[in-house]
């Protein structure tokens, strides 16, 4: 893996969440997730869904909403430095079909996870709050967005 | 899904290429400009083809790329999913203290400036430092066929290298010798040797200036023949040929059409020359006219005035995928649309065509028809350097705004000796059958190879006359040990993986010379055939 590279491609990580495979991948992932937490004694199903839900939300929101730059030396000289991974994602073009897919994995979940909890008032909060950490910071609307200057730097 | 894509699909980025409301939607559209090679390069490649109207009996050579099977795409990803995973628990090992090795005994030195940041090097630190032996290994002999690796191994997991001291004779499949002039015995190596006593090792000047000597001239016009136009100029570094030149002949209210897997070079080169840049499928003519319709019909973007001249850059082979550009169409449609063509020649010059002559040698067209034709010295002349060659008037006009004759060293005497005799010897002017025997051997062994590897079921990407054969390799294990495999069995190749190519994409790419004969390439096969069945790389 040449790390330094002479090539047009910048910043792969615009465009390597299009590539084949990544959604199977990705589904695959999730589903892994939630048998391991299945497999635990100590949860019941409808708490194994909802933390199948939240984990993945959460541990989404850090690796595409909080980190930010990339992994690599990109060779756009660091325009990228500032911006997290979903504001990469196709170098900042918004209703793409990657995105579509990550903003929906959440939401697809959300509705599992309800079902599968008997829509018990207490899990529901919990997967609505979920819901909205997953799927709230992915609006076009806040692209580059920083909350009060939290987590600009 | 596709409703939502089709309604989405009002929101559009002005400086995309257009789709056809009607057509299909695919997943490759107007976004995915850098990404889905492989998918882009099956949709172009497949399908209509042209027929070539220049050389209607001419057999066409079969250019494939695969898409990369689901099965290995998703275990790609998982794979590199977990090396990320392992990454992290690493890097929390190391904050706590519980896990140390030369990075953070560097860290614990107050005296030492950190020069990257700690998030930009966890790439290199955790994945590519593991496997970095397969990288930069260092030689000892020219590289020609064979090449003396130095041996070197490392006790602390690839973070320092101990040399043994002992030197390993391998055959060479990495290097960019197309035709065997990568050697340092024979009538080239005694002409440049002849030269340095005569003229010195460096110019050390300007070709303004007084960098300009007889053997420049002697090569400008050499390199003018071989090619096939009426003038030339040469410069000292292949890639500042590109990123120095392209800014002197393109400028504001210029439109400069590039083909998506360009090298950096010719990148570097639009940026700095102010010019729009505007982006075409890689090898996809139907893409290439999208843009040239649109760019005619609508002018400039915000003056809408008509543009100041349009140039199409395209590369004759694409060193990473192994195509070839389908130059008869990209000169059909410059005509149809009154464009330009710049042809970037680096890895085609000397390789393809009956004599060397490069890519419009190979499709039979008239490199009157191409208006700038570009190449470097460095692949097929065991040389440096790059030339561009064009009518007088664009030759004249870059000899004096040129920012590499203005302000770069010229092509060092010894360099400029060497580029002539194998450009003589590639001619036959020097009186033997060397240049052409050279050409044809070069042909054959990339065509018996590429055979031979699709026979044993290998997934091979390119065109089937062309030098590069990028073998696919997919997971970064794979990388490794194809690497290492060989080497073992004396012979080095060079494999690439993320992010240098696409994430699923790793592959191995071999280069093909002239000077590999039919009995290496057989042992080549056989081995890689081994391997192969050991990684469980066939399909």
């Amino acid at each position: 893996m040449q790390v330094m590279s002479a090539t047009a491609i910048t910043n792969p990580n615009a465009s390597w969440l299009n590539t084949r495979g990544m959604w199977l991948g990705y589904l695959t992932s999730v589903a892994i997730l939630h048998f391991i937490l299945l497999s635990v004694p100590l949860f019941s199903t409808a708490m194994a869904w909802t933390l199948t839900h939240v984990v993945h939300n959460v541990g989404m929101y850090i690796m595409f909403h909080h980190m930010k730059g990339t992994p690599y030396p990109t060779g756009d000289q660091g325009d990228v430095r500032r911006l997290t991974n979903w504001e990469q994602i196709d170098n900042g073009h918004q209703y793409t079909p990657t995105r579509i897919f990550l903003t929906s994995v959440p939401i697809f979940l959300f509705f599992l996870a309800s079902f599968y909890t008997f829509h018990d008032r207490a899990h529901v909060t919990v997967n609505l709050i979920a819901l909205a950490v997953g799927v709230i910071p992915k609006f076009p609307a806040l692209h580059k967005f920083r909350l009060y200057g939290i987590n600009r730097y | 899904m596709r409703i939502i894509i089709s309604a989405c699909s009002v929101v559009r980025d002005p400086r995309a290429t257009p789709k056809p409301l009607l057509q299909q939607s695919s997943w490759s559209s107007l976004w995915h400009l850098e990404a889905e090679t492989s998918e882009a390069m099956s949709n172009g490649s497949a399908g209509s083809r042209p027929p070539d109207m220049t050389n209607p009996g001419r057999p066409r050579a079969q250019e494939s790329f695969p898409e990369p099977p689901l099965m290995k795409a998703v275990f790609t990803h998982l794979s590199y999913g977990i090396l990320i995973l392992l990454g992290h628990v690493c890097d929390f090992l190391r904050k706590l203290g519980m896990k140390r090795d030369p990075y953070t005994e560097a860290l614990k030195n107050e005296d030492l400036f950190k020069m990257n940041l700690d998030f930009e090097m966890f790439f290199t630190r955790n994945i590519y430092r593991r496997i970095r032996d397969c990288w930069n290994r260092p030689i000892a002999s020219a590289p020609g066929a064979y090449t003396d690796l130095v041996d070197r191994v490392s006790d602390d997991c690839n973070w320092t290298f101990r040399y043994t001291g002992t030197k390993t004779n391998c055959l060479n499949l990495g290097s960019y010798n197309y035709l065997g002039f990568a050697e340092n015995t024979g009538p080239c190596a005694d002409a440049a040797y002849q030269s340095t006593l005569d003229y010195g090792a460096g110019t050390c000047s300007p070709a303004r200036e007084l960098g300009t000597l007889d053997v420049h001239k002697k090569l400008e016009a050499l390199v003018a023949r071989f090619v096939g136009k009426p003038a030339a100029l040469v410069f000292g570094m292949g890639f500042a040929t590109n990123s120095m030149n392209i800014p002197a002949l393109m400028g504001k209210g210029d439109l400069l059409i590039s083909d998506q897997l360009n090298h950096a070079s010719l990148v570097t080169g639009a940026k700095l020359s102010g010019a729009t840049v505007r982006v075409f499928k890689h090898n996809n003519m139907k893409s290439l006219e999208n843009v040239l319709r649109r760019a005619v019909t609508e002018g400039q973007p915000r003056r809408l005035r008509a543009w100041r001249k349009i140039l199409i850059v395209v590369e004759g082979v694409y060193s990473m995928e192994g195509s070839v550009c389908k130059l008869a169409e990209i000169v059909r449609l410059k005509k149809k649309y009154k464009a330009y063509v710049y042809l970037d020649e680096a890895h085609s010059i000397g390789a393809m065509g009956p004599t060397g002559r490069g890519v419009s040698e190979y499709w039979g067209v008239d490199p009157a028809d191409i208006d700038i034709m570009m190449g470097t010295f460095t692949k097929s002349f065991g040389a440096a350097g790059g030339y561009i060659a064009a009518n007088q008037d664009v030759i004249n006009y870059l000899r004096g705004a040129s920012h590499s004759t203005t302000y770069a060293a010229s092509v060092p005497a010894p360099v400029a000796q060497q580029i002539i005799t194998s450009m003589t010897i590639i001619m036959g002017d020097d009186g033997t059958k060397e240049g052409e025997k050279r050409v044809a051997q070069l042909l054959d062994n990339s065509r018996y190879f590429r055979q031979r590897l699709t026979e044993m079921n290998f997934i091979v990407y390119g065109n089937e006359d062309s030098p590069v054969v990028p073998i696919l390799l997919y997971e970064p294990g794979k990388v490794t040990s194809f690497s290492r495999e060989l080497l073992k069995k004396k012979i080095a190749v060079v494999v690439v993986g993320f992010p240098a190519t696409s994430i699923v994409e790793a592959r191995a790419r071999i280069c093909l010379s002239a000077s590999h004969t039919r009995d290496m390439l057989d042992y080549a096969l056989k081995e890689i055939n081994e391997v192969g069945d050991l990684l469980l790389l066939k399909k």
